[in-house]
């Protein structure tokens, strides 16, 4: 228990100015915590004037939720227009948006946000036929939502598809139907891709 | 009466004498073995950066020239303590996570006693160390200890996805040069395969390839298509 009361006394320096802390020592683990916390301070001083401490995480502040939603749907309303450079510009900005939320706002309601637009934004990139970004869009958007997400699922998979790397397609697809259950468009897309191997197969042999 | 036999006593006095000397001797460094052991156990986790920081900050050294140590504003001190919270978070889950898998491999035998006397200790202090930021935060603002491992929790759950993301991002840009590379070799082997094509109908006909090389210079583009056409049917 000896440890516990006892700490080590670490070389800090305060810039007067920027209150910034920063070590006369360099060790690389110390200067990345040092940059975290000094991030964290510049967020916690844009936190409203009786606040000094970050708020519990629910109820969320709504107006940034708002501004989300509101450059989903422009977005939106440019991929119905079959304007998609313009929608991926307006997704890529609500992204932006989603993710500099403060740090200690729900996960929950950043991985809800991001999915959608990570998944929108595959989509439109898919009508530009850009097909590693929008690979990586429909992996971000699982990565932010694995189950309920049977649309980022299939993006992906008809990506590599598109791309010509059907063995990974494959298990993509395999790991999609393990996540959601029997889902009609990713059935599909499995049948799609093990004709096509066995096509591919045929034609090497 | 009185005359007890003294000498014939020396034996079991003797006896009793060397008896409790042995179990003296052999439990006093029996016990400072053991504390030497376990004094000296490997702890489970690092040293607890975040803390050392925290604790720095508090007990700043004043400076080469100036007589006072460096006020330190309370908004850092605040930053420092939720920092240590969420270090906090992270060594709880990886306690909690390690717990069951630690304990199963102890009553099976496959580690020894001393891991889990490290992994004891580990969980003890780590419920000082909890108890000591809570009574910190409330030190620093009425009523944060309540709220602050919640706020930590979700600043550890949105690092990991955000750490996550950038992985993936990270990757994209590979697989753009990859797609791209393959996407040039796709199309010079698909222009090749065209080039062969127009060389088998052109070496069976001369004047097409005159026909081909202007297709829409002139009005009869597609006559001449069509013709093409028929021309490699033959």
């Amino acid at each position: 228990m000896s440890d516990l009361d006892t700490f080590i006394q670490l070389p800090l320096t305060i810039d007067p100015q920027s209150k910034a802390i920063s070590a006369t020592s360099s060790s690389r683990a110390l200067e990345a915590e040092l940059e975290a916390l000094n991030n964290l301070h510049r967020s916690l001083r844009t936190l409203d004037a009786p606040h000094v401490i970050p708020p519990p995480p629910i109820p969320v502040n709504p107006k940034r939720s708002a501004n989300v939603s509101k450059l989903r749907e422009s977005g939106n309303a440019e991929y119905r227009k079959q304007k998609y450079a313009e929608a991926i510009k307006f997704y890529t900005l609500g992204l932006q948006m989603a993710l500099t939320r403060p740090a200690w706002e729900p996960t929950q309601l950043v991985r809800e946000e991001v999915h959608q637009l990570y998944s929108n934004r595959a989509q439109a990139h898919m009508h530009l036929q850009n097909w590693p970004e929008a690979s990586a869009d429909a992996e971000m958007s699982v990565e932010a939502k694995r189950q309920g997400n049977a649309k980022a699922w299939f993006r992906r998979g008809k990506c590599l598809v598109e791309m010509g790397r059907l063995e990974e397609a494959r298990d993509w697809v395999g790991k999609g139907l393990e996540v959601e259950g029997e889902e009609k468009e990713l059935m599909e897309l499995l049948k799609e891709i093990e004709s096509k191997m066995a096509a591919v197969k045929v034609a090497e042999a | 009466m009185f005359s007890l036999d003294w000498w014939g006593l020396v034996l079991p006095l003797c006896y009793v004498v060397v008896l409790g000397g042995t179990f003296m001797t052999f439990s006093t460094i029996y016990r400072k073995r053991k504390a030497m052991e376990s004094a000296n156990l490997a702890p489970w986790f690092p040293p607890h950066l975040q803390r050392n920081i925290y604790l720095s900050l508090l007990h700043m050294e004043p400076e080469g020239g100036s007589e006072k140590a460096p006020k330190v504003p309370e908004s850092v001190v605040r930053a420092a303590l939720l920092r240590r919270a969420v270090e906090d978070i992270h060594r709880i889950i990886q306690i909690r996570t390690a717990k069951a898998a630690c304990s199963s491999l102890l009553q099976r035998g496959s580690v020894g006693d001393d891991l889990w006397q490290r992994f004891q200790r580990a969980e003890k202090e780590m419920e000082e160390e909890l108890r000591d930021v809570v009574m910190e935060a409330n030190a620093l603002a009425p009523n944060w200890g309540q709220t602050i491992f919640q706020s930590a929790n979700e600043i550890l759950a949105n690092a990991t996805l955000k750490e996550r993301l950038d992985e993936i991002q990270a990757q994209t840009e590979k697989e753009k040069e990859w797609w791209e590379k393959r996407r040039t070799s796709i199309k010079t082997e698909f222009m090749k395969e065209l080039g062969d094509d127009t060389e088998k109908v052109t070496s069976g006909d001369e004047p097409v390839l005159v026909d081909t090389n202007t297709p829409s210079a002139t009005p009869s583009a597609t006559p001449s298509g069509a013709s093409k056409k028929k021309k490699g049917k033959k």
